[in-house]
């Protein structure tokens, strides 16, 4: 059986499969969180480097290339946010808005992992979007 | 229906010459104007290749010009000749066909008082059946403890305190045994408390949730759907139904079968009415007899009726129905298009094809949007006329191209002649022609005779049905779907096609796409905005063209054959638009298989494809008379 590899010491520091979020502000974050538990998919939130100048796009497709699920989401320091594939050209992401639709892009997020179509921007959606 | 070619033309032939003449064969159809360029010389005539391009206006009309125009210059440009050295234009004698299309809904659910919701949430949560009294989540605090409810979260209240609140009415003793909620919270809600309830989510309209009824919740395991709301017993069950009630509540039991999640709210005035609309008759006159039909008894019954009465000679619709409301409009444009020519005409509907068909429609007084499938039947009707106002198209076109046109030929005979170019045909040969607006069969005997009909339903009818039984509103989508294959994009850069083989892109795919069911049409790919699985699109698709086009083809060449005798056809040649589709000639080949019939598309001229075949037909007729 030569050539066969024993990787199973290395599973502990193997990172768990799961959806990576780079956030460089707290704005959002509750609500793509929300959007991602609904959807029963795993997040690993890290905190990209507050008050960095990467944008929404950059954040999320770093995060995507970390995750072993291969998408990402980035919310930069003004509240914009990006969902990101890894096979995705880094420059043309799934999808970008701002944070008051962050838990749109949970749910999105999620559902390139489990393979269901993305969910219908808000607006578009049957109900009004709550204002409080 | 015996036909003999004859033409007719104000300039007279032009003399048979030693010099080769330059032809060009034009057939104008529906849909679409086909031409052929010939040369005629001493052997026959050598074909330079064709063109075709849409049909401007009515066929059969001066509308019909600049179509006409069109395909002969692509035709001289693509052969690299010149429009002065064409000699004649051959101009099938084009009858204008009308048809019309009208649907019929004939059985519909109505629910009075908001009694179920029955859709599908992407994610419910918990699992299980929770019976108990609905009430509002700001007046849990004020339930007694012992008291078994429903919870219903409105909008607006945050997941947290939605999941707080429940937890501390349980903690007093409450039974929360489940929850209704307007967001998408379901999961949120059910991982915050202490043992999970079910919890059904997307509800629009919670606020129309009847508050202080007995309700029940079921969420069935993921992989499965509810077991006690979609059986009317169950439902009996839990609300200790009589048998009057039981039966009144058994549409409701119907409309959620096959749901994962569901809920019923028993209100005391909860009045569920699954009816047949009265849907109008159908009067079909016939040459002998007049029969009325009422189009709530379905399909088969109509087209048995048609049988009884053929051969019809026209049909009218009760007035105020869609049935009669189509039948007037197909009438009426007939009389329109034939206003302009002297000859005062009677419109008369030549023939109808009813389909069975079911459309979703939204449920009245439904809480969260559902759609049940309405029984509905779809019927196609044509109006076809003997004598057209060719005389005005000839006269506008022979100014138009500067060159001499002869209209003649009709139009079943030369399709014949056009399909016998295709390699391995002779006669008794059938050809089909599959168009948009109607079915046409020729059948060309051994001595020269040709038996020709016309019947409604055809393409259009055939995208109507996709259109309606998917819930689409959107024509083009229908089209599109008809035309091509279906794929399931499964990744960013590669899609599942429907037969299982995978296919890859270069350039990722629009986001909008992501694991959904598209069509590979000409201009890219296209979602299919629908929440139907690509099994579900392909049933609907190959039901409606076997519904249309198989049920024609065996009534038209059952029509054409000798004494109704598929077997006395040897050949059948399938043309027209619809023939370069890619499945109907198979399955109409796969119907007559039986008949022992040499079935297959047409190659006209060996080249064509199922296309030009009246064209090469014009063509061939006037070298045969040359000769």
């Amino acid at each position: 059986m030569s050539g066969v590899v024993d990787r199973r010491g290395q599973r502990d520091r193997r990172s768990p499969p799961a959806v990576v979020a780079h956030c460089a502000c707290e704005r959002g974050v509750r609500e793509l969180l929300a959007g991602l538990e609904e959807e029963g998919v795993p997040v690993r939130l890290t905190d990209g480097d507050p008050g960095s100048a990467a944008t929404a796009v950059e954040l999320a497709h770093a995060a995507a290339r970390e995750s072993p699920l291969d998408v990402g989401v980035g919310i930069d320091a003004e509240g914009r946010v990006c969902v990101h594939h890894a096979k995705r050209p880094a420059d043309r992401p799934v999808v970008t808005t701002d944070t008051a639709r962050a838990r749109w892009c949970g749910h999105n997020a999620a559902r390139l992992v489990v393979g269901l179509p993305l969910k219908d921007a808000p607006e578009r959606m049957e109900e009004p979007w709550p204002h409080h | 229906m015996r036909r003999r070619s004859s033409w007719t033309s104000g300039s007279g032939w032009p003399t048979p010459v030693e010099a080769v003449t330059l032809l060009a064969g034009v057939d104008i159809g529906n849909s679409t104007t086909e031409a052929c360029l010939a040369e005629l010389g001493p052997d026959g005539p050598r074909y330079l290749g064709g063109a075709l391009a849409p049909t401007s206006g009515v066929k059969g009309t001066a509308e019909n010009v600049p179509g006409v125009v069109k395909v002969v210059q692509e035709a001289l440009s693509a052969a690299g000749r010149g429009p002065h050295e064409l000699s004649a234009v051959l101009v099938n004698e084009a009858t204008p066909v009308i048809s019309g299309l009208a649907m019929e809904t004939i059985t519909e659910t109505v629910i009075t008082e908001s009694t179920m919701i029955g859709h599908n949430p992407d994610t419910p949560a918990g699992a299980g059946l929770g019976t108990g009294t609905t009430v509002a989540f700001a007046e849990l605090g004020a339930c007694t403890p012992g008291e078994q409810v429903i919870c219903v979260v409105g909008a607006g209240v945050d997941f947290e305190d939605a999941a707080a609140g429940i937890a501390a009415a349980r903690d007093r003793g409450v039974e929360v045994t489940g929850a209704i909620a307007c967001a998408d919270d379901a999961n949120l809600i059910v991982n915050r408390l202490p043992a999970p309830i079910p919890v059904v989510d997307e509800v629009t309209l919670v606020e129309k949730v009847p508050l202080g009824m007995p309700a029940a919740v079921e969420v069935a395991e993921p992989g499965r759907t509810v077991r006690t709301l979609s059986n009317s017993y169950g439902i009996a069950t839990l609300f200790d139904l009589d048998p009057d009630q039981t039966r009144l509540v058994a549409p409701v039991a119907r409309a959620l079968v096959g749901n994962r999640s569901a809920v019923v709210v028993r209100t005391p005035s909860g009045d569920i009415a699954d009816r047949r609309i009265p849907a109008g008759t159908l009067t079909l006159i016939g040459e002998h007899a007049r029969l009325s039909v009422g189009i709530d008894a379905g399909a088969e019954e109509i087209m048995a009726t048609l049988r009884r009465v053929a051969p019809l000679a026209d049909a009218t619709g009760e007035a105020g129905s869609h049935v009669g409301g189509m039948l007037a409009t197909v009438r009426d444009a007939m009389a329109e298009t034939l206003s302009d020519t002297a000859g005062e005409q009677e419109v008369r509907i030549q023939d109808v094809l009813a389909v069975d068909t079911f459309v979703p429609q939204r449920v009245t007084g439904a809480l969260a949007g559902e759609f049940a499938l309405e029984n509905a039947v779809a019927l196609a009707a044509m109006v076809r006329t003997s004598r057209a106002p060719m005389e005005v198209l000839a006269e506008q076109l022979r100014s138009a191209l500067g060159v001499a046109v002869l209209v003649g030929g009709v139009e079943a005979d030369m399709a014949v002649l056009g399909a016998l170019t295709t390699p391995g045909t002779e006669r008794p040969l059938a050809v089909l022609d599959l168009g948009g607006g109607s079915t046409d069969a020729a059948l060309a005997t051994g001595d020269g005779e040709v038996r020709s009909v016309h019947l409604a339903g055809a393409g259009d009818l055939v995208t109507k049905l996709i259109d309606s039984e998917l819930g689409l509103d959107n024509r083009e989508v229908a089209e599109d779907i008809k035309k091509n294959p279906l794929a399931k994009a499964e990744s960013f850069f590669h899609v599942r096609m429907e037969d299982g083989t995978a296919r890859f892109f270069d350039e990722p795919l629009p986001s909008e796409a992501f694991a959904r069911v598209v069509v590979l049409g000409e201009e890219g790919m296209r979602p299919v905005p629908t929440r139907h699985s690509l099994e579900k699109v392909r049933q609907v698709r190959r039901s409606a063209k076997h519904k249309v086009f198989v049920v024609n083809a065996l009534r038209a060449l059952e029509r054409v054959a000798p004494g109704g005798n598929l077997r006395e056809i040897g050949f059948v040649v399938v043309l027209g638009g619809s023939a370069l589709d890619f499945e109907i000639p198979d399955m109409i080949a796969e119907a007559v298989a039986g008949a022992g019939i040499v079935c297959g598309t047409g190659n006209v001229r060996g080249r064509e494809g199922p296309r030009n075949a009246v064209a090469t037909g014009l063509v061939d007729d006037h070298a045969g008379r040359a000769r």
